[in-house]
Formats: C-alpha cells, sequence, structure tokens
C-alpha cells in the first residue's frame, strides 16, 4: 500500500514550478526554475502544492517493525519540499509562504500573518529551512494555506450563491433536515444544553483574524469574496447576523473563550487551518488533471465498496498503480504494496466526492494514515483534499446514482476500549492477580512516577503502588539535635543511668518497577533496635505503598549521599518495565539508561508500606554485598558504597563542628591475615546522622573486642564514613587473636591504630602528674578525710581509704628505630607508667615523684597506639595515645 | 455491514494514551484526527477535558459511573460499560440519526481516561442510587 521507501531528496531548495510546466505533463523531480510567472496565483498555488508532492516519504510503520508495541501509527503524506528564497525577486506576485514551524501550535504571529492581508505585494518569504523527511499532517496543512495577500483571482462568484445558500440552511434547525444535509458536516445534530460552541467558535475565530484590508486595489475586491465564500464553506451553524435568540446565560457561555494553552484550543487552530486549506484548495484546484496522478504522495485508490457511517463513508479501496512512465515512479510503485485501504471521508468530502465502486479517486496529501490493532489494511484520515476522476470505461452521464450503505450502528454496548480502569489515577483491583506473571516480574499497579506526577501538587498519593524495598534504615529525628547525641553513646562503662536514647524514625529506600526511587520516612520507633526486625521483614521484599505523602522531589545536587546509595542500585538487576502501562515482555531488557537525577521523598506512617503475601525476595532486589575489608580497600573509592563485617579495636568519641562523630578502628581477618602489613587496620567514622543503635552501642560500650556489620557505607579519602542510610549491626564473629597491627609508620594517618615500641627519650613535664584514687571503688573522687590528715574520704562509695591508689599521666617522648625523624609523642597508659616507673600499685601511694633521668632510657612496647594527631610540618609528629584492646 | 468507526476510535484513543503518557503532549496530529473521526462534538469534547470536567465516581459497593460537568453547569452521568449519556445530543445524533459515534461528554470521558485526568470521587451506595436512577430516566 504505501511505499515503504523514503524517497531521497535533496533538502535544498525546491521551488515551485510555473504553469507551463504542468503542461509538458513530466514534473521534473528536483530543482526546478524558480521562476513564477505573474500568473494566477491560482496556477501558482496548484504549483506550491505540487512542490511538496515532490517527497513521497510514506512511513509505512506497520511494516516497519520498528514498533513491535504499537503497531498503530499515524503516518504522514510525503514531506513538504520547501523552496525558500530562491523565488524571484521579480515576480511581485506569488503566494508567500508562511515560514512556520506548525507543530508549535502556538505560534500566534504565524496565524495572524497568514491571514493578514498586506499591501505590500510580498516576495517569498519562505523561510529556508531544511525539511525533516516526514512531515506531520498539520505541518503540511500549514504550508497549504497561502497568504491572503495575493489572491487576485478568486472564481468564487458562482460558488457565492451556493454558499449562500448553504450558509442560509445552516441556520435553519437541524430538525427541519436541510436537503443539503451533506454539505452541512459541521452542524451539530442537536445542540445539546442549547451549546453549540464549536461552530460559533470557529466563526467568531476567523472573524477576528481576517482581513485587516489594506487599500489595495486588485487585491480588495478578491479578498472580500475570497472572504465570503471561505465563510460559507466554513459552515459554520450559525452566522453572526442571524443569531438565535439566547438566554443571557446562553450569551455568556457562547462567548466563553478556550482555556488559554489548553486542547480546545489547538484545536480550533488546527481546524481553522484545516478549513481554509480545505476550501482554498477546493476552489483553486483544477480537477481532472492527469498528471496529478503521478505526483508522489498523490494515493490512487480504485473505490470497491462504499458505506456510510455516522454521517462518515467509509470506501474499501485498491491501489492502482501509476499510468506514467517514470522510472523513478515506477520504482516507487515496485515497492508500494498494491493493497487495500479503507479510505474514511467526512460528510463535506464525500458529498463533493460521492464515491461509488469503480471510481477511481485521488487523494492528494496531505492525508493521514492510521494502522489499526488487528486490521489488515490501515485508514486514511482527514482525507480533504480527494478528487474524482472518473473512469474512463464508464459514461461521463450515469444514469443511475450510487448511494452508499448505511451500515448498522454500532453496538454501543461495547466501548472503545476499557473504561473501568479510568486513566491511571484508580485504584488497583484487588482481584488483580498476584505481582508477578511465569517471570516475577511486577505487572500490576501504577508505577510511583505516574503515581505521583499524576498529582500535579504534593498531596497525598491513593493508590498502591509495588515497590520493593531495597533498603531499610533508620534516622535520627528532627528535633534530635546532633550536640546532645553526644551524651549518648559511653565511651567507657559508667554507673550514670542510661541516658535517654535519642528518637528514631524508620526509613525505607524503595523502587518500583519502573525503576524510580523514593525513600519512605515511616513512623518513629519505639526502640532503636527495632530497625532490625524490620529490616528482616522488608528488606528486598515487594511491599504495597500506600497512604503516602509526598514531601518533595529531590535531585542530585543537593542531596549527593542519598543519590550515591541510588547509584549503588543502579543499573537494575533485572529488567525494568518501560512504562507504568505496557509491561514489557520478559526477557526485554532495557537499555542501559543513567540512573535516575531524581528522587521521592514520602512520608507515611505504621501500615504505609507492606509486604505482599507469600514473598521471597523480589527480583529487582540488589541486596548490599559484603566484602572483605581488603577488597572494600582495594576497590578504589568509585565503587560507591561498601558493606562489610569488620571486628571494632577501638572507639573513640570526637565532636567536630558540633557534630558528634564516632571513630572505630576496625580490622577483619582479611586485613589481619594479609601478608604484606600496611594496612591492618582502617578507620571508620561514623557521622553525627547515622543512627547508632542501643545494641550497637551497648557493644561498643563493652570491654570485650564487639563484631559490628556495616552496611552502605562509603569510602572517601581513605576512610570508611558511616551516613545516614548506613546501618550498623551487631555480629557475632571471632577474630583470630592476638590482632596484628601496623607499626607507626611514617604514613600514618590520624585516628588510626597501630602498634609502636622505642625508647624514651623525653617526658613532657607539663602534662606529668598523679593523683590518688579510691582503692576501693577506683574512683578518683576522694576527699582529704577530715578526722585523719593521711587518709581519704571517698565520695562515691562512701567509704574511708587509707592507702588509695596512685593514678599516674604520662606523656612521653618516643624514638624509635623506624622512624628517626619523626617526633613520636605517647601519652601513656597506666599500667606501662607503673612499669617505666618500677612500681606497683601498692607501693604507689608511697609515690612521690621521680625523676626524669629515671624515665628516660627505658624501653617500651610494643603496645598498640591510638594516633590522634598526625603533622608533618616542619617536620612529622605524631601525637599518640596508648590504648588497650 | 460492518462497522469499522469504532476500531478507529479504539484506536486512535490508545494513541493519544501512548502518546500522552510519554510525551505529556497531544500532537497536533492526533487532535486533528479526533476533529476527523469525532466530528463536532470533538471540539466541545477537549474543552471539557481542559476544564477536568470529568469524574469518575465510585461507591462502597463497587458502582463507578462518570459524571461530566456539561458546559452549562448540569452534570451528566456517563455509564462506565456502554455508551450512555442523558445529554439531548446523545439522543439525537447517536441513538436517532445516528450520525455521531459519541457526544461530547462520552468522548471527555474518554479522552481524560485516556490523559488520566480523570478526577475521583466516592460517593455512598446511596448518592450511587440516585445518579445511577436519574440517568435512566428519559
Amino acid at each position: 500500500m504505501s511505499s515503504r521507501k523514503r524517497k531521497r531528496y535533496s533538502k535544498e531548495i525546491k521551488c515551485v514550478f510555473f504553469p507551463d510546466d504542468i503542461k509538458h505533463g513530466l514534473q521534473k523531480l528536483g530543482s526546478g526554475t524558480p521562476s513564477i510567472s505573474s500568473a494566477s496565483s491560482a496556477k501558482s498555488w496548484e504549483k506550491c502544492g505540487d512542490s511538496f508532492l515532490e517527497t513521497p516519504g510514506l512511513k509505512d510503520l506497520q511494516s516497519s517493525g520498528r514498533n513491535p508495541a504499537a503497531i498503530r501509527k499515524l503516518s504522514e503524506s510525503p514531506a513538504l519540499e520547501q523552496s525558500s528564497a530562491a523565488l524571484p525577486v521579480e515576480d511581485p506576485v506569488h503566494i508567500a509562504w508562511s515560514a512556520s514551524d506548525s507543530d508549535h501550535s502556538d505560534n500566534e504571529a504565524w496565524e495572524q500573518q497568514r491571514f493578514c492581508v498586506s499591501q505590500k505585494l510580498q516576495r517569498g518569504r519562505r523561510a529556508a529551512r531544511l525539511v525533516a523527511p516526514i512531515q506531520s499532517y498539520t505541518s503540511m496543512l500549514s504550508e497549504l494555506t497561502p497568504d491572503k495577500d495575493d489572491l487576485p483571482v478568486i472564481d468564487t462568484d458562482s460558488d457565492l450563491e451556493e454558499s449562500d445558500c448553504m450558509s442560509q440552511l445552516a441556520r435553519e434547525k437541524p430538525t427541519k433536515t436541510p436537503s443539503k444535509d451533506s454539505n452541512e458536516p459541521e452542524i451539530s445534530g442537536y445542540a445539546s444544553d442549547g451549546e453549540d460552541i464549536g461552530g460559533t467558535f470557529t466563526s467568531s475565530q476567523l472573524d477576528s483574524q481576517t482581513f485587516s484590508l489594506q487599500t489595495d486595489e486588485g487585491a480588495k475586491r478578491s479578498v472580500s469574496e475570497w472572504v465570503k465564500s471561505a465563510q460559507a464553506m466554513l459552515q459554520t451553524p450559525q452566522k453572526s447576523t442571524d443569531r438565535r435568540p439566547r438566554t443571557p446565560e446562553d450569551s455568556a457561555r457562547k462567548k466563553r473563550k478556550f482555556q488559554s494553552g489548553g486542547l480546545a484550543e489547538r484545536l480550533n487552530r488546527l481546524q481553522c487551518r484545516q478549513r481554509s486549506a480545505v476550501s482554498f484548495w477546493r476552489h483553486e484546484f483544477v480537477p481532472d488533471t492527469s498528471a496529478a496522478v503521478d505526483r508522489p504522495g498523490v494515493m490512487v485508490l480504485e473505490v470497491l465498496e462504499v458505506q456510510e457511517e455516522c454521517g462518515m463513508q467509509l470506501a474499501l479501496c485498491e491501489h492502482q498503480p501509476p499510468q506514467r512512465d517514470d522510472h523513478q515512479l515506477c520504482r516507487r510503485a515496485s515497492e508500494r504494496k498494491t493493497g487495500r485501504t479503507l479510505v474514511l471521508f467526512n460528510r463535506e468530502t464525500a458529498a463533493q466526492l460521492s464515491p461509488a465502486p469503480r471510481d477511481v479517486i485521488h487523494i492528494h496529501p496531505p492525508w493521514q494514515s492510521l494502522s489499526i490493532e488487528g486490521f489488515s489494511c490501515p485508514v486514511l484520515l482527514n482525507t480533504h483534499f480527494s478528487q474524482k476522476v472518473s473512469h474512463t470505461c464508464e459514461p461521463a452521464n450515469v444514469p443511475f446514482k450510487f448511494s452508499a450503505e448505511k451500515c448498522t450502528p454500532y453496538y454501543l454496548g461495547k466501548t472503545f476500549g476499557r473504561l473501568d480502569e479510568c486513566g491511571t489515577v484508580d485504584k488497583n483491583h484487588a482481584k488483580q492477580g498476584g505481582s508477578s506473571d511465569s517471570g516475577g516480574w511486577m505487572t500490576r499497579g501504577v508505577s510511583l512516577l505516574e503515581a505521583i506526577e499524576g498529582l500535579g501538587q504534593a498531596g497525598s498519593v491513593e493508590q498502591d503502588v509495588e515497590v520493593v524495598a531495597q533498603r531499610v534504615f533508620s534516622i535520627y529525628m528532627a528535633d534530635c539535635s546532633p550536640a546532645s547525641i553526644k551524651h549518648k553513646a559511653p565511651v567507657r562503662p559508667s554507673n550514670t543511668p542510661g541516658v535517654e536514647e535519642a528518637k528514631t524514625r524508620l526509613c525505607v529506600l524503595v523502587q518500583d518497577s519502573c525503576g524510580t526511587f523514593s525513600v519512605v520516612q515511616l513512623q518513629p520507633l519505639l526502640a532503636s533496635d527495632e530497625l532490625s526486625t524490620y529490616r528482616q521483614m522488608w528488606l528486598g521484599r515487594t511491599c504495597l505503598l500506600r497512604g503516602i505523602k509526598v514531601l518533595k522531589r529531590v535531585t542530585r545536587e543537593r542531596y549527593s549521599r542519598l543519590f550515591s546509595l541510588i547509584d549503588s542500585l543502579w543499573p537494575p538487576v533485572s529488567p525494568l518495565k518501560d512504562d507504568g502501562n505496557s509491561p514489557s515482555a520478559p526477557g526485554d531488557v532495557r537499555p542501559a539508561c543513567p540512573a535516575p537525577s531524581f528522587c521521592y521523598l514520602l512520608s507515611g506512617q505504621q501500615g504505609s508500606i507492606k509486604p505482599t503475601e507469600g514473598q521471597n525476595v523480589s527480583p529487582l532486589h540488589l541486596p548490599p554485598t559484603h566484602r572483605t575489608l581488603q577488597d572494600t580497600l582495594q576497590r578504589g573509592a568509585s565503587v560507591g558504597r561498601c558493606s562489610f563485617v569488620a571486628a571494632v579495636l577501638h572507639k573513640r568519641m570526637q565532636s567536630n563542628v558540633g557534630q558528634r562523630e564516632v571513630w572505630l578502628v576496625i580490622t577483619d581477618p582479611s586485613l589481619q591475615e594479609h601478608e604484606r602489613p600496611g594496612r591492618r587496620t582502617v578507620a571508620v567514622c561514623v557521622s553525627a546522622s547515622c543512627v547508632l543503635t542501643s545494641s550497637v552501642l551497648k557493644a561498643l560500650s563493652s570491654p570485650a573486642v564487639c563484631h559490628l556489620s556495616f552496611t552502605d557505607a562509603i569510602r572517601e579519602n581513605g576512610v570508611l564514613l558511616c551516613v545516614e542510610q548506613s546501618v550498623i549491626e551487631p555480629q557475632v564473629k571471632p577474630l583470630p587473636r592476638p590482632v596484628r597491627l601496623d607499626p607507626v609508620s611514617v604514613e600514618t594517618t590520624p585516628n588510626s591504630l597501630c602498634s609502636l615500641s622505642g625508647v624514651i627519650v623525653g617526658v613532657d613535664e607539663n602534662t606529668a602528674y598523679s593523683w590518688p584514687a579510691c582503692s576501693l571503688c577506683g574512683n578518683d573522687n576522694l576527699q582529704s578525710s577530715a578526722e585523719r590528715p593521711q587518709s581519704f574520704h571517698c565520695n562515691s562509695c562512701k567509704s574511708e581509704v587509707d592507702k588509695p591508689n596512685m593514678k599516674f599521666q604520662l606523656e612521653v617522648f618516643l624514638s624509635s628505630p623506624s622512624l628517626s625523624s619523626c617526633t613520636l609523642k605517647v601519652k601513656l597508659l597506666q599500667k606501662t607508667i607503673m612499669s617505666v616507673l618500677n612500681t606497683t600499685a601498692s607501693e604507689s601511694a608511697e609515690f612521690q615523684g621521680c625523676d626524669v633521668e629515671s624515665v628516660l632510657g627505658k624501653e617500651v612496647g610494643p603496645m598498640a597506639v591510638y594516633s590522634r594527631v598526625v603533622t608533618r610540618n616542619p617536620a612529622l609528629w605524631i601525637g599518640l595515645e596508648e590504648v588497650c584492646l | 455491514m460492518r462497522s469499522f468507526l469504532p476500531a478507529v476510535a479504539e484506536q486512535l484513543f490508545r494513541d493519544i494514551q501512548q502518546t500522552y503518557h510519554e510525551t505529556s503532549r497531544i500532537p497536533d496530529d492526533l487532535l486533528i484526527a479526533l476533529k476527523f473521526v469525532f466530528g463536532s462534538c470533538a471540539l466541545p469534547a477537549l474543552d471539557l477535558v481542559d476544564h477536568r470536567s470529568v469524574t469518575c465516581l465510585s461507591s462502597p459497593s463497587g458502582r463507578k459511573a462518570f459524571q461530566v460537568l456539561g458546559g452549562s453547569g448540569r452534570l451528566y452521568v456517563c455509564l462506565l460499560s456502554c455508551h450512555y449519556c442523558p445529554c439531548p445530543a446523545f439522543s439525537y445524533t447517536v441513538l436517532r440519526r445516528t450520525e455521531g459515534l459519541l457526544c461530547k461528554h462520552i468522548l471527555a470521558v474518554y479522552l481524560s481516561r485516556a490523559m488520566a485526568v480523570t478526577l475521583q470521587e466516592s460517593v455512598s451506595d446511596q448518592q450511587m442510587s440516585v445518579l445511577l436512577s436519574g440517568t435512566a430516566a428519559p
């Protein structure tokens, strides 16, 4: 049927042909000489009309196979070629094509230009623009409609009478069934509610746009005539001069304008354009030109059957081969399938045409072709530019007039597509089966994007959306200031009653079947440990999201941490649905597309997320991959998020610009057993936004080495960072003892755990001191006993202490053989100090003081030290603290 | 003889739904095709859609119906399972003269559905009965 191949054509300037060429018959495809005679514009129009016919780029999408899912396409008639300013300058009278991109139908200026009668006889102002091979119907339509400035000869007189007659008929009440009913397709059979918006508006639109008539002798008369004929041809049911008496209410309605920017306004413009194009074409087109047959884009069809339906005529036609022997045409024809097509004619066209079987009809572009699913032949729409070319065999006067048979009206009980699924804003039917078909796809439900974007403004999403819970974590609630968290994590065991835990809120990062992510903030947790229960219940499961509110939509720039998590979940492990509506077949892999650039923040309550029944892990779930620390460190910072299990060797609280940070030094067997030294431990910074549940705090505060599982930590600057979305959970896992540590070296970074041995070469006398402590409870809170000057009273255990223990603080400078040019200052632990001082606890009561010299030269270590400070200017200076693992 | 127009209409709605879903826009060509197939009720129907005049009513019993706010301010209740609208244009043009496929209200329902701009409203069973019985009355 329609030719599949797009004819190549040059995108250069094409121009109109002058009438002489037509007479010669053969159209020269390609550039022609750009002169236009100053003959009738009618002929120019014809030429202009022809020019765009040269490109037959018909798109046969039915067979293109490019869109298997949607077989339909509205394919367009051949592309329009435009000639540009190559139109001759000397010709004063010609059609000036408006240069419009009519796809942007809100091009008001274009509209005005089109209708404006300008007194200057314009030159060809057709813009030299590259025309895409396939042009839309409407854009081609726009190019058909000329400017009104050059219409010197319009043979309207004969039509005028007819049109007057028709307009008169239009005024009649439709119930009278005027005899020329077929000429008035635009009359709505019965004005419902007394309304008749379409017709009135059209006429008013036309009225408003026409004809700022300029003083131009030649043009004036013809223009006004054209106006009349155009108006008549538009067949509006009412004329402004003869309005039915209306109630004021009606008038108000009549004057109601279409919503600006709305569909109705756009269609109105389009149909005006179409009407004027059609009416002009009808007037100007010289029928029965055999040469018209061969123009590309013209459908030559033989009518097989005609039936009438709903006022329109449906003709089943067969393509006719071209009669000319142009090699190019032949090529095209051979590629064309000689097949059948259904042609729809509206009432107006049908009245003009009166298609009957065996008639040959030429349908000039632009037209539209619709491929319908399940139909073997396409349907031609908007076939306004049709003409009948009488069958040569038939006598000119056919005595018997064919009238198309009316087909039985369609069955009203069958709707055009299902209406009970009202768009996509509807609730899901509960009856819809399980969420997966054989492939385990989530085929039901709307997508998150649709559900939310369909709301318009942030509001409540009413329908259920099926999602995968990719991550479950908790966050501190907003009213809990990070500063107060300082008190929460006890670093050393204390007897003070547990401070009230900061309130945490449950959060889930969900992903819908189309790939859209969102973070759903749920209810506050009663106890921070509840998180593990929820993680167990939800992680990786398909859940139904309901009753959620949209907080906002966030983008990468502001929420880079969140998006680093999303990136780690991209690309998806299993193919996503293309859109919410048409589930792609299993096995359909969506081409790799970039990670989402936005994410929703939603809020819900308890019950907003509900795992669906009988679920195993959803195929879309991308679980966190636990790796060894060795792997994690080797993979590089660009990896995104990392998860691992490790033993915490040391913990330290730090306050960084008012925010609580917990520093942990961790290790795992992969680091411990690795032969090559260099990285035995890793530092982890737990930022203030990362929740430390009570069980984790408890594990951290216990003296034993605790094992923790870290999920979705970030690697940054060689340090692992736990942020808001990270989860830390206690684990039970043995660690081979003893723990090996890296020795202190020039590469030691702060907050790391190392081992050190060396010789004391100096003492920081400013910080060296000792103080008594209670021998019973160890508390430092001793007071001089009032009764006995030599003994003390312990305020915590309320006992008398005769011989208190002495506690010491001593910071020494060490020299280590491996670090000769480095200053190492170490704060020693009590035990080490006492061994250095050669004293024991019992003796310490008598400790009076000692000489620095007695300490110098003593060897200490190997001991575990925590590097607090590392400065490199001017020389390497490391401040360390001995720690007990 | 077999009727073809419903298939054409159905295909158009499918196209509109798909295109609108992909691009949030109905291209000019589809609009003009709508006009061609549905005639004079296309423009008013689009106007109704622009004004978001179509609501899907649902009741606890599970019944659903469409309610279209006509230009005059009158509410028309159209059914989901078949083509029916109580407006005079439907009775005249579609039923009596079979010159139209639909009236503008039903067309607006289809378009709203295709563009997913149907509003939702819940009504009680009693209200639904009243509405539906109202449509039955000539």
